[in-house]
Order: structure tokens, then C-alpha cells, then sequence
């Protein structure tokens, strides 16, 4: 075998001598730029700047379409309008719809039709569109597998091997082409671990984008705090999972002007695919939660859960609701927390929270198939795996913040 | 122009733009720092992320003046390339951001008026957008950095 | 008729899928972009044809589950016609893929896409004679363009098997 492979390489350079001939492979400016951008030295600036961009270009944006237009939209004229004309005010189905009829925005009036689209078109359409435009930019110009080699350098340095940098960026998007994208790692374990971390702690991007619309003073400690939690138990479970995790050698392209064609092709596609996906289900989220309202099971959970919710993890139990909520949609969890009356810290809490206790649902499927390609087994073990890693996590993660609020005197 | 003579110059501009770019930078650190607003002729040094772009201008005019020396080499020209493409990045979205504010009218009015939005492109500007001309320089260099290398293919 | 696509992760199949099937599938500059194959049509000279996008593999011995469907998609479907997929600044790890799936008896057309950036990079390929050496089709694409994307399809009806012994038989008559 060994042989047949060196003779085939033989082969290749006999071919390869006779027909080609490369250039004077003089440097050109792209070659001397990408070298600059995996140098960590020179490549975190960069990477500062192109976060910047990221962030100044979202608020830009996402102020634009939400603040601008959707705000006034549901707020002047379909809620009020809303309430007026829809039948049954004080009844189940009114409940529902609209929610509370005395709501001044459609914000706080917690009904499907009134939260429910505001949040999935007001706030997280115009958050995923701009987020997934940057996204695309750069996976299209080839800035992304630098970014994740400079991140894997950064980690060497630190002493952590073998993540798969590339999964964790395509997260942020939507976890679900994240989870797909681990095919690519070479062991069970890796795959195992990818997909665990990712669906942890990883937020996406109509999460994020949530977070940066509705509480960007917040944003950063979130997700410093989350970081250091994916660093953290990356390294434990690394120590812990038999196995080995070889390390990910990344082939970087070349730089490319990314083409207009094909950046508004990929915007359409992912955009279409919310519409799709994610408004339903957003809808069906806010649904849920008000049936079980009515039914009285989110009271009975709120009493339940109460005391674990308060003395563990410092979060007051009304954080129930968007908890539900959160198993359809984090975005969803995500907003409705962000309406219930509580301290900053009571509420970065609750957003590591939502952020940490399940995968959201359209994952948890992903999840499952990835696994069931060995069967039930597959799924078994990916699942249960997960799951088992996710409780400790939660557990300890969210718990430590609480911890961390005693000790500033804060909770 | 003398290949030679117009690298000198190169190095030269870059060399006391970059310091330019590097003060700018400690000054928004600074001020982002203190939290405080400053205007001062066309120029605010204002804002939630002064502190950020602060920063990131810090790090372009370090590249700045790292590029000076031998600029004729594309490993150099690179740095000064990289550090007008970092400025471009804040001054790009915040042009981006002026245009969209413009548009959006107050109160219950949809769009902005005519004189509303005119006023909006109306200074102070933050220092990037006053720096993005400069950076152009680095345009031409690139630019007939290319051109020279296509006379060269034609020679040979 | 089927056609396969095979070649390493980032050398523009799915480009060149899109561009022939008009499907939408997801092109990205990095690579593993394509983690699971899909299924298109295409007209050649009237026929309808089964073009499958496949994703990238270094090598027929997988690595990973990626790489693990490609080499099923190509054991799955023996009878299929391959467009083996090479990126032409990195010719030599392309051909080595190329031969692996000569050797296993597939009738092979290879485009040697990102022409362009070849032509940037000064390499050049003396196609007649690498046409000789394979005795299959070799052409020059630049799929972003479709510039070659026709010729490629002409050819595909002139890719025969090809008895890996006399390549290696031509190469050593030359030198
Ligand atoms: N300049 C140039 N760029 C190209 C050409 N063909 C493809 N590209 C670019 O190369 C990148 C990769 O193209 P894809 O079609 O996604 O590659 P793929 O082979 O499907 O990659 P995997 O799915 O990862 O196996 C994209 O950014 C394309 O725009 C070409 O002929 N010339
Ligand atoms: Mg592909």
C-alpha cells in the first residue's frame, strides 16, 4: 500500500515536471496581506478592527430597520389597530393573538401576533440579514479560515489543541450548518466535543443579534463570560473524552473579491430560510408559552423551579416563561427576558442562562442525525453525551455567576 | 517618476501620516478613557466606542510606521495597506451609518425632510472619516505597484 | 449517464455545480464547504444527465465523514462518468487524487479550474502534452466566469477508462 502511494507520487511529479512550469513566485501585495492577518502580532489589530466593523455596521443597520421602521409600524399602527378591531377582548384566543390589551408596544403585549412578529420580523429579521451579510463577506474573502487559524494560535498558546476553529465561526451564524460543518473532524471525539461546546455555548446569530438590538450594553460581558466557559470546559472535556484530537490543519485560500452575484445569493437563501424556519417557529414559541400561561403549568413551573431558579442561579422565577420559549427559540427567550422587570445582573444571568440550557430545537434535530448515521446507538451517545455535559455546565457555569454577584455584593 | 525616488516619498508621507494616525488614536483612547466629548473645529471625538476605534487607530499608525522603512518592498506596502484598510473599516461604516440616519425622519414622520437630511452630512465628523483621505495615497501606490509589475511581464 | 464531481475541498465544484444545474448550493471560499452531496440535472447534446456535487476529499482513504462521502458517492455509483475537479495552482495533488480514480477503472474528464489565478501566479501548464500523458480530456475552466465551463461539457462524452499502466508507460517513453 505504502508503496503504491509513493509510486503514485512518482508519477504525479514525472507528470507534473514535464508540463508545468510555475512563475518567478515573486510575493504579490495579496500574499504579503494574508501573512499579516495570521501573525498574531499583527493579526489581532486586524481582527479588532474587523470586529469593529462588524459591530459598528450592526448597529447601523439593524438601528435602521428596527428602530426606524418596525418600531413605529407594530407600535403606531398595527397594535393599536390590532386592538381595536380584534374580536373577544378578555378571552383565551385574545390572550393568545394579542395578549394584554392595555400594552402600549407590541414589545411588551406578549402575543403572537403582537411579540411574535414584532420580535421575528421587527428585530431578528433585520439582525440576521445584517449579521449573515458580514458573515458571508467574510467566508466569501477568505478572511474567515485566517481568523480561525489566528484564533487556533492563540489557543496553541494557551496550551489548547485540536479545536475546530472553522465549526465555531459558521455557530454564529445558526448552529445548525455549525453542527454539519464537524464532519470534516477526523475522530469521534473531536466531532463529539465540537458539537457538544457549540451547542452550549456558542449563541447564533438571531440570538445574538437579539442581544446586540435589545441589551448591547450587555452583550460584551456575555460573551467574554461565555467564551471563557467554551475555553474552560473545552479544555476539561479535552482531558476527560478518551480519544484523540489530531490536530486541524486548515488549508487557507487565497484572498478573492467576494462577488456580488453570489454574496446576494447566499443572503436570499439563508434569509428565505428564516422566513421559513424561524418565523413559525418563533410564533409557535410565544403560542406555547401563553397556552401553558392559561393552563396554569408555567405558574405551577415557576413555583417548582423557584426556588432553584432564585437560590441557585439568582434569576427571579417570572423567568420561566421565556425559559419554555427558549426550547423553540432562543431569540424568542432571549427578547421576553428582556421585557420582565429585573436587576442587570439578575438579567445577564438569565440571558447565560437561556444561552446555556438547551440547544435550541432546530440544533437538538441536527444533533440526532448527526448521531444516527451508527444508529441508535449514535444518537444515544451523542445525545445522552451531550446532554450529561450540558446539565454539569449548566450547573456550574450559571451557578459561578450567581457566585461571582455574591462576591461583588450585587445578588 | 523614478521608481526609487517615489518609494522615498512613500515612506516619507506614511511616515508622518502614520504618526498623525498614532496620536489621534491615544487621544480617543484617551478621552474614551475619561468618557468625555470633545469638539474641536470640524472634528468630535465622541461616542460609545471611541475607546475601540481609539484603539484600532492606535495599531494602524504603529503599522503606518512600520511599513517607512524599505517601502518599496510588498511585505511593507502591505502594512500600509492593512492599516488604510483598518481605517477604512471605521470610517466605511460610520459614512454608512450617517447615510441611514439621514434618511429616517423624527417624531412620527417616516422619512427625514429635505433640510433634515442635509444637515446630517453637516461636520463635526469623527477623525477617521477626516484621516479617509489620506489613506487614498496608498491606493496609488498600490495600484502602480501593479502597473510596474505588468511592464516588467511585457520586457520579458 | 451520471456524473460525478470529485476533487479537494475548495476548488470551485460546486461553482461549476451551480453553473451547469442552475441549483443553488452553497459556494464559499474555505474549504469544507460542502459536507454532504447533492443531486442535479443537466442537458448534454438532448439527454438528460444525473450531475452529483460531492464534497471535498484529499485522498480515496477518507479521513472524515466528508471525505467518507465522497468516496461512497463514487463506489455507489460505478457507472458514472467523473469530472475530477483540479485547482490549477496546486496541479500536483490534484492529479495525484485524479490518478487514484483512473486506477479504480472510472471514465475521468478533469477541469483544471481557477485558470485564472494561475495566470496570475505565471504557472504554466502545457496542456497538450498532459492530454497526452492522461490520454482523457483535460480542460482549462475558470468557473466563476463559466469561461471553459462549455468546452468541459463537450468533453465529457470523449472520457474512456484509462489503463493506468500506459500513462505510466508514456511517461517513461519520454523521458
Ligand atoms: N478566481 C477563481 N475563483 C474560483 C474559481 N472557481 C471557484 N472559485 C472560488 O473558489 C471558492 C470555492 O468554491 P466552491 O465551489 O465553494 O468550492 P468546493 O470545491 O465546492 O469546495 P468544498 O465544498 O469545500 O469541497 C469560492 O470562493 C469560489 O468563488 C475560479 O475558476 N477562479
Ligand atoms: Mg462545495
Amino acid at each position: 500500500m505504502e508503496c503504491e502511494i509513493d509510486e503514485r507520487w512518482k508519477l504525479v511529479d514525472r507528470i507534473a515536471e514535464e508540463t508545468v512550469t510555475y512563475g518567478d513566485g515573486k510575493t504579490t501585495l495579496k500574499d504579503a496581506i494574508a501573512e499579516l492577518t495570521v501573525k498574531p502580532l499583527t493579526g489581532l489589530p486586524i481582527a479588532l478592527a474587523v470586529l469593529y466593523g462588524f459591530w459598528s455596521f450592526f448597529s447601523a443597520f439593524a438601528g435602521f430597520f428596527t428602530d426606524g421602521f418596525f418600531v413605529r409600524l407594530f407600535d403606531n399602527h398595527w397594535l393599536p389597530w390590532l386592538q381595536g378591531v380584534f374580536p373577544g377582548k378578555g378571552s383565551w384566543y385574545y390572550f393568545i393573538l394579542v395578549g394584554d390589551p392595555a400594552a402600549g408596544n407590541s414589545f411588551e403585549a406578549f402575543g403572537m401576533l403582537t411579540s411574535g412578529l414584532f420580535v421575528a420580523i421587527g428585530i431578528v429579521l433585520p439582525a440576521i440579514t445584517a449579521f449573515y451579510l458580514y458573515l458571508i463577506i467574510l467566508e466569501d474573502s477568505g478572511y474567515m479560515p485566517r481568523l480561525a487559524v489566528l484564533i487556533d494560535t492563540l489557543l496553541h498558546k494557551i496550551g489548547l489543541h485540536g479545536f475546530a476553529i472553522v465549526p465555531m465561526i459558521l455557530s454564529l451564524g445558526c448552529n445548525v450548518p455549525g453542527v454539519a460543518a464537524t464532519r470534516t473532524l477526523q475522530t469521534k471525539k473531536q466531532r463529539f466535543m465540537m458539537i457538544t461546546l457549540l451547542a452550549i455555548f456558542i449563541p447564533c446569530g438571531a440570538q445574538l443579534g437579539v442581544i446586540f438590538s435589545l441589551i448591547p450594553e450587555f452583550a460584551g460581558i456575555i460573551l467574554l463570560y461565555l467564551l471563557i466557559g467554551f475555553i474552560f470546559f473545552g479544555f476539561i472535556l479535552h482531558k476527560v473524552i478518551p480519544g484523540k484530537s489530531p490536530e486541524i490543519l486548515i488549508d487557507i485560500p487565497p484572498y478573492r473579491t467576494p462577488s456580488l452575484e453570489n454574496v446576494s445569493k447566499k443572503l436570499w437563501v439563508r434569509t428565505k430560510g428564516f422566513f421559513t424556519t424561524a418565523i413559525p417557529f418563533v410564533l409557535l414559541g410565544v403560542g406555547l408559552v401563553n397556552v401553558l400561561y392559561l393552563g396554569g403549568v408555567i405558574d405551577w413551573l415557576a413555583e417548582a423551579l423557584g426556588p432553584l431558579l432564585t437560590t441557585w442561579f439568582g434569576v427571579p422565577k417570572e423567568t420561566v416563561g421565556p425559559l419554555v420559549a427558549g426550547f423553540l427559540r432562543k431569540d424568542l427567550a432571549v427578547a421576553q427576558l428582556s421585557a420582565i422587570e429585573m436587576t442587570k445582573y439578575q438579567l445577564i444571568s438569565s440571558v447565560v442562562l437561556v444561552n446555556l440550557y438547551f440547544p435550541c430545537i432546530a440544533t437538538f434535530i441536527m444533533m440526532m442525525k448527526e448521531g444516527s448515521e451508527r444508529g441508535v446507538r449514535g444518537v444515544l451517545e451523542i445525545l445522552g453525551g451531550s446532554l450529561l455535559v450540558l446539565a454539569t455546565v449548566l450547573f456550574i457555569w450559571g451557578g459561578l455567576l450567581h457566585l461571582i454577584w455574591i462576591m461583588m455584593g450585587v445578588a | 517618476m523614478d521608481e526609487n525616488m517615489k518609494d522615498k516619498i512613500g515612506g516619507l508621507y506614511f511616515g508622518v501620516f502614520g504618526i498623525v494616525v498614532f496620536l489621534v488614536g491615544i487621544l480617543e483612547i484617551g478621552l474614551g478613557v475619561l468618557n468625555k466629548t470633545v469638539h474641536f473645529g470640524p472634528l468630535i471625538f465622541s461616542g460609545y466606542f471611541m475607546l475601540w476605534r481609539g484603539a484600532i487607530l492606535f495599531f494602524a499608525g504603529i503599522f503606518y510606521l512600520l511599513s517607512v522603512k524599505k517601502f518599496s518592498d510588498v511585505h511593507q506596502k502591505a502594512k500600509a495597506m492593512v492599516a488604510s484598510i483598518m481605517i477604512w473599516i471605521i470610517a466605511g461604516t460610520q459614512i454608512f451609518s450617517i447615510i441611514l440616519d439621514s434618511i429616517i425622519g423624527d417624531g412620527s414622520r417616516w422619512f427625514n425632510t429635505w433640510e433634515g437630511f442635509l444637515s446630517s452630512y453637516a461636520p463635526p465628523y469623527i477623525p477617521s472619516i477626516i484621516l479617509l483621505p489620506f489613506t487614498l495615497v496608498v491606493a496609488y501606490y498600490v495600484l502602480s505597484n501593479k502597473d510596474t509589475d505588468e511592464k516588467n511581464e511585457m520586457i520579458e | 449517464m451520471k456524473l460525478l464531481l470529485i476533487g479537494h475541498p475548495n476548488v470551485g465544484k460546486s461553482v461549476l455545480f451551480n453553473r451547469l444545474t442552475g441549483a443553488n448550493v452553497t459556494e464559499s471560499n474555505y474549504p469544507g464547504t460542502t459536507v454532504d452531496y447533492t443531486k442535479g440535472y443537466m442537458q448534454i447534446d438532448g439527454e438528460e444527465v444525473e450531475l452529483i456535487d460531492v464534497p471535498g476529499t484529499f485522498s480515496l482513504d477518507p479521513k472524515d465523514k466528508a471525505e467518507e462521502v465522497a468516496v461512497k458517492m463514487l463506489k455507489d455509483n460505478e457507472d458514472s462518468i467523473v469530472i475530477c475537479v483540479i485547482d490549477s495552482t496546486k496541479i500536483e495533488r490534484g492529479l495525484y487524487l485524479a490518478l487514484e480514480i483512473i486506477e479504480m477503472g472510472y471514465p475521468v474528464v478533469i477541469a483544471l479550474n481557477m485558470w485564472d489565478v494561475a495566470k496570475d501566479k505565471d504557472i504554466e501548464i502545457d496542456l497538450q502534452r498532459l492530454r497526452e500523458l492522461l490520454g482523457v480530456p483535460v480542460v482549462p475552466t475558470i468557473a466563476v466566469s463559466g469561461w471553459g465551463v462549455k468546452e468541459l461539457v463537450s468533453k465529457i462524452k470523449d472520457a474512456k477508462p484509462r489503463d493506468i499502466s500506459k500513462i505510466e508507460s508514456k511517461v517513461e517513453g519520454t523521458s
